[in-house]
């Protein structure tokens, strides 16, 4: 039955209220805790063979016929206009079959504003052949003075929006209040999301519909914002993603390249590959934009936090969003006087874009090493003055969890924090080692709508449509394992399609861990759907009430023991089919819906060059139920493995004279080996969320980045007494820091 | 050994056609002088197995073996292959090493994992057990985004259960 | 390197494929040279083919060099690079690399002094403050390497030279000259010690290699200088020129040169 209601959606942070249509029939139990015979249990991805075979075929993959390829002009300055632009060489050379302009297209410009900012393209029939002809292009470029420190983007008020200001209890007289007193600041780096599949689309219209296929988290959302930007009916633009390679919240919305694509095609008739370069990805293609964290906090002797004060600094480049960097110092912990105040820079850089837990990633690196400090003073173990700050409720708004675990979260990390002693004991030589924690608080709760159905045809076979993607999350797999437990199937029994918005229903966006709590119930209820269908049929078949009979292990049984295969009863479809289908219910009314952990991190830090290996990372984390533990301890490993780069080794650079960036290639932004993966222990509480859907699960995918590189800061301090403030941790800021901690040593050394 | 070398230029060949030996089939291929071997798989052959991530030596996504050796066909040029089996993931898709992976769930999107088998297939078939740090060695060259690797090294560990 | 008449050799490609690409390097003609230039290792000459994978799992060859090898680059490029072409590699300074008009590209500055300089580096940086990135090179130096062309006999050092006014070139090769053969004495004992950013695939921040002979130790650094630099005493690292942003290296290479002198003895 469809309801029209109103309910709170959140996406990493942004809370919008909105009218929603949602589906809700009987409400469905949530099951019981612990693994079902399928939800619960490992599965192997059901793509896996596909995309190892290399038999999968991404949007990088895609030839279709007639396909052109497309070049495009990007300003090789920060700032620049263009006060000459004759495309008429280009347009001349052999293969050479269409261009495009700014009049053409709404994302090239004559005033570029960033380095990479598109200004022209070509179409040609071969990747070379348009790559040559960028150089036929006689284009004249005026260079200007561009703003590129984010401090003096604050003095010029060069901001994105007004400063965000928020402001609980009383700062000042939480600050009287408190023995004792930690101020810092704290800096972290433009990370870039390096994807291994660049961005790119291919365009080609079939009549007046347009197919854009393109590797991409957002299948609907692309659809509908190339539908609202190019005035299309949305039901004429067909957007297309089965396999992609990897996005982590880059690839949320059209991007430049599929704008470009949709003008080349229209000009030439043809279709067109518009793929952005590695060069252009480390370019252009969206960031985790830097900050500066100017951070004071109060604590009394026993521990309590009585004041928290944060000025954020994003340095968020031309366009993009100013990111919940204060999020974690207003949501973790029970502090009663908080302020912060926040500023989004706006730039002569590359816009941002959303980078797995966008600002609180940022944030905790700040608060959690800040706490650290304040244990240190204190003289208080880290572990515990978590534990004495714990929030039982939003203090933000006042309203309650919807379920939060993180003590016992904190319980599980004692046997983990307990190796302390063992891993300082064993230092050796100039290597010194120590063990370092961090707190983890994210969104992840998800929200409608979603929508799925569900086909059951005479051979008892399962079929889950729906126009999602999968990320490489393992969410295709894990909906089949939801669809095979509600229909009591073994999971080979069921198939998932997705990757087509002409194919299936509205799907959430794959990011803000928000898929498997979207579109996870909406599959169950689909599920559920199909079942009471199956069992309807059943009732009249086998002569019984309905109420007696359930779907069990492939057979529909009933409650005195009858037992038949379900084929028996789909065998009766013949061409008739079973259609499920279901959508994601609201959210729990009035409660916050978040996700919870702690990291605990060994290091070793030569104290003589500065090298900083991270040894072993402890993750426990709470996100519900978890729908397939193999797929979910990937997502742990791969986020951790991640936030390791972010700490470590990964570093976006601009040129400070020109404001290019010089970190274009892989051996410039250096991405983890295999070689830098520390021991990874991961343990997922695996409590269901019991207000929420009827899964009560939420999203796991950035949980896990979260705490790392807080987590990894906080051991070096206790295996060096150095005190790190800016990320990364190379060898020139670890070598500063343990000379500033000698020098501390020396000014005033430690009581013998 | 000390050879006499005489500045010659390559002589132009009569044929412009190349035989290539590709996952044990001959295939005739005709491309212009410059073009790698990536792309002459991917678009002249449409073997798409083989990735190209970033095109310039850096990431290991295109690794495809030459006699059993991975090398990285992205910087490869076709014209120097020659006479050498060239062995592409489309030519490993019945490896063992396959299942291994699906089974440690040691992938995530996908991209990186051609690249990663071909070279997981190389150590094993010299090293049937190797042990982590040798796998940690002869894999530095193949990077992954989604963070695979300690299931890639399980995959390793145990492909032969 | 050149051939003359817009012709350049090619080996393993691995460093000229991307500058061709990148139209760093132009040229009209490929000449590949593999079957003319030796590859293998008999006694203390190795063949400047021999590709660094057949390097790193050689027992007979000095354990700097072993090391060295074993620590460049990735297995795929070391199973395609040349011991020869590694020698002639060029630097990965990133205004270099991106083609900003400087000093090593014939221009008449060097942008990375008013840039960022944490890769680059901190001697004989008066000009170009480049880095030179072979950890072979400067195992190779370490060793008193002597280079056997198609048309002489050189010392290693002599192949490289830091860029001029009038000559921009990091190497000395004639026009046409193609290194054939090294040759490396064998020390008593020989090391490699390299500081990356990553634990492998990466370029040297620092890069130490020492050779203790008869007459005394040999240390030669990679990643400090636009050319493998010998120090002649481990003193010598006090006379280096940091620049701001390399003055870490300084600090970085003390306890490598240590540690390196420390395990040969």
């Amino acid at each position: 039955m469809a309801r029209l209601i109103k309910t709170e959606k959140e996406v990493e942070g942004r809370y919008t209220e909105q009218w929603v249509v949602v589906e809700e029939d009987e409400a469905i139990d949530q099951w019981p805790q612990g693994p079902g015979t399928v939800v619960g249990r490992p599965a192997p991805r059901q793509d896996g063979h596909a995309r190892a075979r290399g038999q999968a075929i991404y949007t990088a993959d895609l030839a279709l016929p007639g396909m052109l390829h497309a070049a495009v002009l990007r300003s090789p300055f920060a700032r620049a206009r263009v006060t000459k632009l004759d495309l008429s060489r280009a347009l001349e050379a052999p293969g050479v079959v269409g261009a495009v302009r700014p009049d053409d297209c709404h994302v090239l410009s004559l005033e570029p504003p960033f380095h990479g900012a598109p200004v022209a393209a070509v179409a040609a029939d071969s990747e070379s052949g348009a790559r040559a002809a960028l150089d036929l292009i006689d284009v004249e470029w005026e260079e200007l003075e561009p703003l590129l420190d984010p401090e003096e983007a604050v003095k010029r008020e060069s901001l994105l929006e007004d400063p965000r200001r928020y402001e609980r209890g009383d700062l000042d007289a939480g600050l009287a209040q408190a023995d004792v007193v930690v101020e810092a600041e704290y800096r972290t780096q433009t990370v870039l999301h390096n994807s291994l599949e660049t961005h790119q689309s291919v365009c080609r219209w079939e009549g007046d519909t347009l197919e854009v296929y393109i590797s991409t988290q957002y299948i609907w959302g692309v659809r509908d914002s190339i539908a609202g930007k190019l005035d299309l009916p949305p039901d004429r633009v067909r957007v297309v993603c089965n396999f992609m390679g990897g996005g982590f919240g880059a690839k949320n919305s059209p991007g430049d390249y599929t704008y470009i694509a949709i003008a080349l095609a229209g000009q030439t008739g043809a279709p067109v590959r518009c793929a952005l370069t590695r060069r252009e990805e480390n370019l252009a293609s969206g960031n985790r934009n830097s900050t500066i964290q100017r951070l004071r906090a109060g604590v009394r002797s026993d521990g309590t936090l009585v004041a928290l004060e944060g000025e954020y600094l994003n340095a968020i480049g031309w366009e993009g969003f100013s990111g919940p960097t204060y999020g974690p110092m207003e949501m973790l912990y029970a502090c009663e006087n908080v302020r912060t105040l926040t500023y989004g820079a706006k730039l002569n850089l590359p816009p941002n874009a959303a980078f797995r837990a966008p600002g609180f990633v940022e944030g905790t690196f700040g608060l959690e090493c800040v706490l650290d400090e304040l244990a240190a003073r204190l003289e208080l173990d880290p572990l515990e003055l978590r534990r004495r700050n714990h929030a039982d409720h939003d203090l933000a708004d006042g309203r309650p969890f919807s379920s939060k675990n993180l003590l016992e979260c904190y319980r599980r990390a004692e046997p983990h924090w307990a190796r302390r002693e063992e891993v300082r004991a064993s230092s050796n030589g100039p290597v010194r080692r120590g063990t370092g924690l961090a707190s983890q608080i994210w969104y992840g709760g998800g929200g409608p709508p979603s929508y799925a159905w569900i086909r059951v045809g005479s051979d008892g076979r399962v079929t889950v449509v729906t126009a999602m993607q999968d990320i490489g999350t393992g969410t295709r797999t894990a909906m089949a394992q939801i669809a095979a437990e509600e229909l009591g199937l073994p999971l080979d029994r069921v198939r998932v399609e997705l990757g087509d918005s002409a194919r299936g229903p509205y799907a959430s966006i794959s990011a803000g861990s928000s898929t498997t709590p979207s579109m996870g119930p909406a599959v169950r209820a689909a599920a559920a759907d199909a079942a009471r269908q199956i069992l309807e049929i059943a009732a009249q078949r086998f002569d019984l009430e309905q109420r007696v009979l359930s779907l069990k292990d492939g057979n529909v049984v009933s409650a005195n023991g009858g037992s038949w295969p379900l084929e028996e009863v789909t065998g009766l479809l013949e061409d008739a089919q079973i259609l499920g289908k279901g959508a994601r219910g609201p959210n729990p009314t009035g409660m916050r819906v978040l996700t919870f952990g702690i990291q605990v991190a060994d290091v070793s830090v030569d104290v003589e060059t500065g090298e900083v290996r991270v040894d072993r990372i402890a993750a426990i984390h709470d996100v519900g139920r978890v729908i397939n533990p193999l797929g979910a301890q990937s997502q742990v490993e791969g986020g951790i493995i991640q936030g390791v780069g972010h700490t470590l080794t990964e570093e976006r650079l601009i040129d400070p004279a020109s404001g290019t960036v010089l970190t274009q290639t892989l051996d410039a932004y250096k991405l983890p080996t295999i070689a830098d993966v520390p021991e990874i222990v991961v343990e997922l509480l695996d409590i269901p969320d019991e207000h929420l859907t009827n899964l009560g699960s939420k999203g796991l995918g950035e949980p896990p980045i979260v705490p790392t590189a807080a987590a990894i800061v906080n051991a070096i301090r206790d295996a060096t007494g150095a005190d790190v403030r800016s990320l990364p941790v190379g060898r020139e800021e670890m070598l500063r820091a343990l000379a500033e901690a000698r020098e501390r040593e020396k000014r005033a050394p430690a009581p013998a | 050994m000390i050879c006499q070398w005489q500045p010659s230029l390559r002589r132009n060949r009569t044929r412009s056609v190349l035989s290539l030996k590709i996952n044990g089939a001959v295939r005739e291929v005709d491309p212009p002088v410059g073009r790698t071997l990536a792309e002459t798989l991917r678009d002249d052959l449409s073997l798409t197995g083989t990735k190209i991530a970033c095109g310039e030596g850096h990431c290991g996504a295109c690794t495809v073996q030459l006699d059993g050796v991975p090398v990285l066909s992205c910087i490869t040029l076709v014209h120097t292959v020659g006479e050498r089996e060239v062995t592409t993931i489309e030519g490993l898709r019945d490896h063992p090493l396959v299942d291994a992976f699906v089974r440690t769930d040691a992938l995530q999107c996908g991209f990186c994992t051609p690249g990663q088998i071909v070279s997981a297939a190389a150590l094993v078939e010299a090293e049937p057990e190797p042990d982590v740090e040798r796998i940690r060695h002869a894999m530095a060259g193949n990077l992954c985004r989604c963070g695979a690797y300690p299931r890639i090294e399980e995959a390793l560990l145990t492909w032969r259960d | 390197m050149e051939l003359g008449n817009g012709s350049v050799a090619l080996a393993g490609g691995t460093d000229l494929v991307p500058l061709l690409r990148d139209r760093i390097v132009e040229a009209e003609t490929l000449v590949d040279i593999r079957r003319i230039v030796p590859r293998g290792v008999q006694g203390t000459t190795i063949g400047a083919g021999t590709t660094l994978a057949e390097l790193e799992v050689d027992p007979e060859i000095p354990q700097a060099l072993r090391e060295a090898c074993s620590l460049a680059a990735s297995p795929q490029l070391r199973s395609m690079g040349t011991i020869g072409g590694n020698l002639l590699q060029a630097t990965r300074c990133w205004y270099w690399r991106l083609k900003f008009p400087c000093f090593l590209h014939g221009g008449d500055r060097c942008h990375a002094r008013q840039g960022i300089t944490r890769e680059h580096a901190i001697f004989g940086n008066e000009r170009c403050a480049s880095a030179h990135p072979s950890d072979p090179a400067a195992a190779l130096l370490a060793l008193g390497t002597t280079l056997r062309t198609d048309r002489r006999e050189l010392p290693l050092e002599e192949l490289y030279r830091l860029p001029t006014e009038d000559d921009r070139n990091v190497t000395a090769l004639e026009p046409g000259e193609l290194i054939l053969e090294l040759e490396v004495p064998r020390p008593e004992a020989s090391t490699y010690l390299k500081a990356m950013d990553r634990t492998k695939f990466t370029f040297a921040l620092v890069g130490v290699g020492a050779a203790r002979f008869p007459d005394g130790v040999r240390l030669a650094l990679a990643g400090v200088a636009p050319i493998p630099w010998r120090l002649d005493s481990p003193d010598d690292l006090e006379r280096a020129t940091p620049l701001p942003g390399t003055a870490f290296k300084v600090e970085l290479a003390r306890p490598l040169i240590r540690r390196a002198l420390e395990a040969v003895g």
